[in-house]
């Protein structure tokens, strides 16, 4: 996101979803769409069904890759030598297009002697995909002027994330496939509303609408608007958050987030948590940070509750209270009102359409949005949308890149922070699987979507599984340097040998006892993507008895 | 708008039509009713269930207009005796083929064939013949029950299956009356390709797709539930989606039973759900549920409290921090999962109460 | 998107996959890339790829159950042999016919089937054993080239004597020979034969096929089964004179699965033609039908070519525009395409002035209570009275007939003296089709003969639309419970019923299996109606 507002001026995918069936080439990289974002996979289908190129960039095999013209199956993390050598490409082919440079970007000459060294051969041997492939995709991309980038937290979530996101923007901005429909550079959100939390202000350098917190002209609007002196000092990100935990900071107050499941290096954070001196919790269901808090709010769910979620292509859309909440849990936004008003603060609204309504009208992206309008036009309203005579914006950067010029951010390889070693000679990446989502808090909670996939396991190569006498089914103990981990194990030729991958969502065999907690420098985004690990085989008697033993069903619909 | 490519006459009102629009299409715009019942404007037209058949002069069969492209000079009947009678017949044939009784059909979706044969006032009194379509009761999948009685084989379903979710689970299979909806070698759908999207059950006109959970909990029949417009809870695509809640559950409090999608397109999802967003809402009414705020007491135990207790000593807890340690010892970590107004709450919390930058939702990228 | 190329694998791989092995669908579809329910579809479609474990199978078509068919199937349960009843085989002229596994056994009698003693392996037909590449009983016996287009009696001639002339004709100077001929399709839509090969030859795009439609199944009908075997080169010549004239050089013939002789001869001869030097610019595929009727119909037909299930392809665009594989395509059938080289050689005139009503000379084919049962080749037009003269008189009291298979009904006696040919048999509400004769005598009960062909109709509906898949299987059972209804106002309400579902069967069904469908019913009830009382 904040790679995104560096080089474009504005963190979202540039293109509606509606718009990617229509794309003449697709290169989806970091992003199992179809598990991840299903109804985006749909629209991909749809494009590649209409005869559009598919290039799917990832370390493993995935229901995308079935029916792409070219699957790059580069090694974990090497993504910016994969992306600076099509770049490499595409600039020594004398296909960048010089008119678009000119007229809209600034810091061009920069990149030429950075790509020098990034050659398709040399590309080769770091990332593993054949120099042939990098060339015709790359050539590919650059010819075809309905070209869109798709991209997901195989990007983001790696200690130079930010990096990828850079090398990605190159490639757009060198071609100039910006400010059209089906052209641009999409990153697709994991959840129903970081859009809109990154959009309200729910982060340590912005207020809503992406107003730098350390701009004196902002600082004094809203502290006018507020009545309040405002700090002009960024704060923490979470990734610093969490590792200051028990440190500098001392109480904590988490809405709507399991941090104990969510979070990397999830035994460090527990020490942290065991030292904080107060932490407020607002939430569901119970969760593994439940036994630190000393306050747990019970809290409304989406069903229970107005408001608005805004959604990856920038969608300010409604949701619509169609349930009393159990008990006497009530929605997030009544309980915040009261513990700001109990806390000193005087906030005057009476319910989400006005606090809607005070967000849009210091926000001057949004400044034409409100639940009225929402209303009257009928299927939500896309950002920007500066006042009421505007229906939003459907693709952004028509006429003219948003930050003014678009930035090239020339970035130079820098490897993961932990590669395979003899101790730990795998390569373990983590992340979504179709039938669960995030901590599983609701999806386990769901009757039908446990008996499809009711555990957590490990994909491995025949030939790492091999090595280690390891079967499918079996019983194994994945290590890393940080902790130890439980699971069955699935054998597949849909990961690269060398490589491993596990589905994040399972409270027992916890994903992010095992991940780094080294952040992205810019977001502080933790590595899950790509840490050293190993695993063994565990002994019949040690191995977990009763339910689904005999069982052992993935649940994975694409296993080569 | 459409490029025009030509006009046709459609019940002597002379129209405009772009390229690629069929006489469906045409009759559509001009508010001229033309039935379908395996028609979807997601899927490549497959002309099989007849009941859109049109006459064009000159030609001596009536042609089905969902899939015969309009061109020019064209004249188009949409209604007359010859339609009609096809109508009500083929409707009366459908019937003896079909559970009879309306209401039994419509235990859980609303039943479209019955509805237009209704309209259309087809006979409802002909002999009924035996049922031959093979189903799948073995199928123990949670989600989806496909009921063969009420299947009148439009494959809808498997042409959805296809082209839209493109992961070919389902297919028509057998032949003649016996045709049915089935699986390969009608394995259970959780051995299969099928990812559980629940588009059979959406696109089904005639619930013999059916979700099994409200089915199960004997649920209401559609009719009698409330629709909730709203925006999916899950990914960040942001489906639109309609909560199905009975009303007088739960005391009152009301109960999502079923989720619905809405028309094929509407934005952003075009109509589609995932297993997630249109299966995965029971955990509205779990159990586990926080249902009362609680507190630490002094015995290191979680006990519950009232609001007005939770309240005043969160933000005591909060402060007292704030004094001890500065602003900057507070951490306010936001949430992706809560709507926009929540976000900016808690950042403006933060802010204006606590005098901190440090907020962050969970989810930064 | 799918990765399509080995979909027409399909019919072939599930053919060849024996029982027991697991799932076929699963197995074929890892081998062609399509996805395993839409393999899963296919098999089921078809009947010699669903009902694989099942090795007897006892033609039911009219002429058969006239033979003793039913007899063979109740012989079959004593003896513990596994057999179902199946759609007419095209040996109606040596019933009763039985399918054991691909190979078609005829005149089996009973004794046959008791000394299996359940076992299918060891079913024969004592009268011709499956030892003999058999075939039927044609007319004129000698070789009649004047007045014969086809003249099954002749010599084959694999010199390439018409499809010389075709060359130095040139494409126009056939198409003009073509429709100097007046030839019309002879499988039974009597659709102008040289406007097809125009239309085809007029297509942009430049990519086409010639397919073969010898997919015989209508039953009653066998004479594409004769000129196959006979005549082997007439085919072969026919189909490289089209070929070329369309400029064509794929030529896809699909043959129903049961014609396992007539496929082995039609190979050997694609063989010896081209060993012979013949049309070596062309490429002859063979292909073999799976068990079903409506892949007759051309469209069904190109999608049973492609490896789908058999649905007919609403119609237009018609094949001749958007046809195999999307590209122009020339269907025809046996029958028309062997009448071609005879054309050539003689001339247009010659073979127009061959026929009596309507042009050329035609293969009648001849069954049920007759002395002669075969293919007889007379002057279009010619009657019955004509047909059974020739083939030795009839076997009792002549009651009725039905003139060109299932599709044509019933006509009575009283049409005897009534021309065969496509335009008077429309005058009266029947059809010519297939020229598939089937004789009936007075011992025959109409009803019980409607039943046959309402049940083959309805086994054979491909489902795609719901006249036809409904009707079909409402009109035998409103049949039957017509017969069983004592009350006469439900019996006339049955009626009624019946009327409206086949006006509905006949203006809302794709194709014409569901628009003819109710024929036979209609048909006897308006010539026997005190047999439906």
């Amino acid at each position: 996101m904040a790679g995104l507002v560096a080089t474009f001026g504005a963190g979202a995918m540039t293109n509606s979803i509606g718009e990617i069936r229509d794309a003449d080439l697709l290169f989806v990289i970091g992003s199992n769409t179809t598990e991840a974002h299903p109804i985006i996979g749909m629209e991909m289908k749809q494009a590649v069904k209409r005869g559009a190129k598919l290039i799917v960039a990832d370390p493993r095999s995935i229901w995308l890759s079935t029916i792409a013209n070219w699957h790059l199956k580069l090694k974990p993390g090497t993504d910016v030598w994969l992306l600076n050598a099509m770049a490499n490409v595409i600039l020594t082919e004398g296909l960048v297009d010089e008119e678009f440079i000119a007229q809209n970007t600034e810091g061009f000459e920069a990149l030429p002697e950075v790509l020098a060294k990034y050659t398709p051969e040399e590309a080769e041997r770091v990332t593993g995909v054949p120099a042939a492939e990098i060339r015709e995709t790359a050539l590919e991309y650059a010819k075809t002027r309905k070209a869109a980038i798709c991209y997901t937290l195989g990007i983001t979530e790696h200690s130079h994330g930010t990096d990828n996101v850079y090398a990605l923007s190159n490639l757009v901005l060198m071609t100039g496939h910006l400010g059209d429909a089906s052209m641009g550079l999409n990153p697709l959100r994991g959840q129903n509303n970081v859009q809109g939390a990154n959009d309200t202000g729910a982060t340590p350098i912005f207020y809503p609408g992406y107003q730098r917190v350390d701009d004196p002209e902002v600082q004094a609007k809203y502290e006018d608007a507020w009545g309040v002196p405002l700090s002009p000092e960024p704060g923490l990100n979470l990734n610093e958050m969490m590792k200051e935990t028990g440190k500098s900071i001392r109480g904590l107050f988490v809405m709507g987030e399991d941090i104990v499941i969510s979070e990397p290096n999830v035994s460090r954070l527990e020490e942290g948590l065991n030292k904080v001196d107060f932490l407020v919790l607002q939430d569901i269901f119970p969760n593994e940070t439940t036994r630190f808090a000393d306050v747990i709010f019970p809290a409304a769910c989406f069903a229970e509750k107005d408001g608005v979620f805004v959604n990856s292509e920038r969608r300010m859309q409604r949701v619509r209270k169609a349930v009393e909440p159990p008990g006497q849990a009530r929605a997030d936004w009544e309980i915040l009102l009261d513990l700001a008003r109990a806390a000193g603060a005087s906030f005057k609204h009476e319910g989400p359409r006005d606090i809607f309504a005070e967000m849009a009208r210091h926000a001057p992206k949004f400044a034409g949005i409100s639940y009225e309008r929402i209303e009257e036009l009928g299927h939500g309203i896309q950002w920007p949308c500066s006042d009421d005579d505007s229906a939003g914006t459907t693709y952004l950067h028509e006429g003219g890149i948003l930050r003014g010029k678009g930035l090239f951010e020339p970035v130079e390889y820098r490897p993961s922070k932990e590669l395979a070693d003899d101790e730990y000679p795998l390569v373990l990446s983590t992340g979504r699987t179709l039938y669960h989502y995030n901590a599983a808090t609701q999806t386990r909670r769901a009757a039908g979507l446990p008996v499809k996939q009711p555990e957590a396991y490990i994909e491995l190569h025949p030939r790492d599984a091999g090595r280690r006498s390891i079967e499918d089914g079996d019983w194994v103990d994945v290590l890393t340097r940080r902790g130890k981990i439980r699971c069955r194990a699935l054998i597949s030729k849909q990961v690269q040998r060398g490589c491993i991958w596990m589905p994040f969502h399972f409270g027992e065999a916890r994903a992010n006892l095992l991940t780094v907690d080294e952040g992205d420098e810019v977001t502080g985004t933790a590595e899950y993507k790509v840490c050293a690990a190993e695993v063994r085989r565990v002994t019949s008697e040690l191995a977990p008895k009763g339910e689904g033993q005999e069982a052992f069903y993935p649940g994975s619909y694409y296993r080569e | 708008m459409i490029a025009k490519t030509g006009e046709v006459t459609v019940d002597g009102v002379k129209v405009e039509f772009g390229q690629g629009e069929t006489l469906l299409d045409v009759s559509n715009r001009l508010g001229r009713h033309v039935p379908t019942l395996c028609h979807d404007e997601r899927l490549a037209p497959a002309g099989a269930c007849r009941t859109c058949l049109v006459e064009v002069e000159g030609v001596r069969r009536m042609v089905p207009a969902c899939r015969t492209p309009a061109s020019d000079g064209q004249k188009v009947t949409t209604a007359n005796e010859r339609i009609d009678k096809h109508r009500r017949l083929l409707l009366g044939l459908y019937l003896t083929d079909h559970p009879a009784g309306r209401s039994d059909c419509e235990d859980g979706a609303p039943c479209e064939l019955h509805a237009m044969a209704a309209n259309y006032e087809a006979p409802t009194d002909w002999t009924p013949i035996p049922l031959t379509r093979a189903g799948r009761s073995e199928d123990v999948n949670p989600y989806i029950q496909f009921r063969e009685d009420r299947c009148i084989a439009c494959a809808r379903c498997t042409r959805y299956c296809d082209e839209v979710e493109g992961v070919n689970a389902i297919t028509l299979a057998g032949r003649g009356a016996a045709t049915t909806i089935s699986t390969v070698d009608s394995e259970g759908l959780f051995d299969t390709t099928c990812e559980l999207c629940g588009g059979c059950v959406a696109v089904c006109p005639t619930g013999a797709m059916a979700e099994k959970m409200p089915l199960t909990a004997g649920a209401p029949p559609e009719r009698e539930l409330q629709k909730v417009r709203t925006t999916c809870n899950y990914c960040g695509v942001g489906c639109q989606m309609d909560l199905n809640v009975d009303t007088q559950a739960s005391d009152g409090k009301g109960q999502v039973v079923k989720i619905t999608s809405p028309p094929p397109g509407t934005p952003p999802s075009d109509g589609n759900l995932c297993v997630k967003g249109r299966f995965a809402y029971d955990f509205v009414d779990h159990p586990d549920r926080l249902k009362v705020p609680l507190i630490r007491r002094e015995d290191g135990e979680l006990h519950e409290a009232s609001w007005e207790e939770a309240l005043e000593f969160a933000a005591k807890g909060l402060l007292r921090v704030q004094q001890d340690h500065g602003k900057d010892a507070l951490a306010f970590v936001s949430s992706s999962r809560c709507t926009a107004e929540e976000n900016y709450l808690v950042q403006k919390m933060a802010r204006v109460a606590f005098g901190t930058n440090n907020v962050h939702q969970c989810a930064a990228t | 998107m799918k990765k399509e190329e080995h979909r027409e694998r399909i019919p072939d791989e599930l053919q060849k996959f024996a029982e027991g092995d697991g799932s076929a669908s699963v197995a074929v579809s890892k081998l062609t890339g399509i996805p395993a329910a839409d393999v899963f579809g296919v098999e089921t479609f078809y009947d010699l790829l669903g009902k694989r474990d099942t090795k007897v199978h006892v033609c039911t078509g009219l002429s058969c159950q006239l033979q003793g068919a039913d007899e063979l199937l109740e012989k079959c349960r004593q003896v513990g042999l596994d057999a179902t009843p199946y759609s007419c085989l095209a040996a109606c002229d040596c019933a009763p016919a039985i399918l054991k596994d691909r190979r078609t056994l005829v005149e089996v009698s009973e004794k046959d089937i008791e000394r299996t003693k359940g076992d299918w392996q060891a079913l024969d037909s004592k009268e011709v054993p499956s030892s003999q590449l058999w075939s039927g009983q044609i007319y004129p016996t000698t070789s009649s080239p004047e007045t014969c287009a086809i003249d099954l009696a002749g010599a084959p001639d694999w010199m390439g004597t018409s499809s010389n002339l075709a060359l130095e004709l040139g494409p126009e100077g056939v198409i003009a020979a073509i429709d100097e001929s007046g030839l019309q399709g002879r499988g039974g839509a009597g659709f102008p034969a040289g406007f097809k090969w125009k239309s085809v030859r007029g297509q942009a795009e430049t990519k086409r096929y010639v397919v073969l439609n010898a997919d015989e199944a209508e039953p009653g009908t066998f004479k594409d089964r004769e000129v196959m075997m006979k005549r082997p080169d007439l085919v072969l010549e026919g189909l490289a004179i089209a070929a070329r004239v369309v400029e064509a050089t794929e030529i896809y013939m699909y043959l129903r699965g049961e014609f396992e002789i007539p496929q082995q001869v039609m190979t050997e001869a694609i063989e010896l033609a081209h060993s012979n030097g013949l049309y070596s610019d062309l490429h002859f595929h063979v292909h073999s039908g799976q068990g079903a009727y409506i892949c007759g119909e051309e469209t069904a037909l190109l999608e049973s070519l492609e490896g789908r299930r058999g649905m007919p392809r609403e119609k237009p665009p018609f094949p001749t525009e958007v046809g195999l594989w999307g590209k122009p395509t020339l269907i025809q059938n046996v029958e028309t395409i062997a009448c071609v080289p005879a054309i050539l050689q003689r001339g247009g005139e010659w073979f127009r002035a061959l026929g009596r009503t309507e042009a050329g000379s035609k293969l009648y084919c001849l069954s049920g209570h007759v002395a002669r049962p075969g293919v007889y080749e007379l002057p279009l037009g010619a009657t019955l009275e004509e047909l059974v003269e020739a083939a030795g008189g009839y076997i009792g009291k002549l009651k009725a007939f039905s003139p060109g298979g299932a599709s044509s009904g019933f006509l009575p006696a009283s049409e005897r003296n009534r021309p065969l040919d496509f335009k008077s048999l429309a005058e009266i509400g029947s059809m010519l089709g297939s020229a598939g004769v089937v004789v009936m005598n007075e011992s025959v009960d109409m009803a019980k003969a409607v039943q046959s062909q309402l049940l083959f109709f309805e086994r054979e509906s491909c489902g795609q639309c719901a006249p036809c898949r409904i009707g079909t299987a409402h009109q035998r059972h409103s049949l039957d419970s017509f017969m069983d209804e004592r009350d006469e106002a439900a019996k006339s309400r049955c009626l009624k019923q019946v009327d409206d579902v086949a006006w509905e069967m006949r203006e809302g069904s794709i194709c014409g299996l569901g628009q003819t469908a109710s024929l036979p019913l209609e048909s006897a009830r308006k010539y026997f109606p005190k047999e439906f009382q």
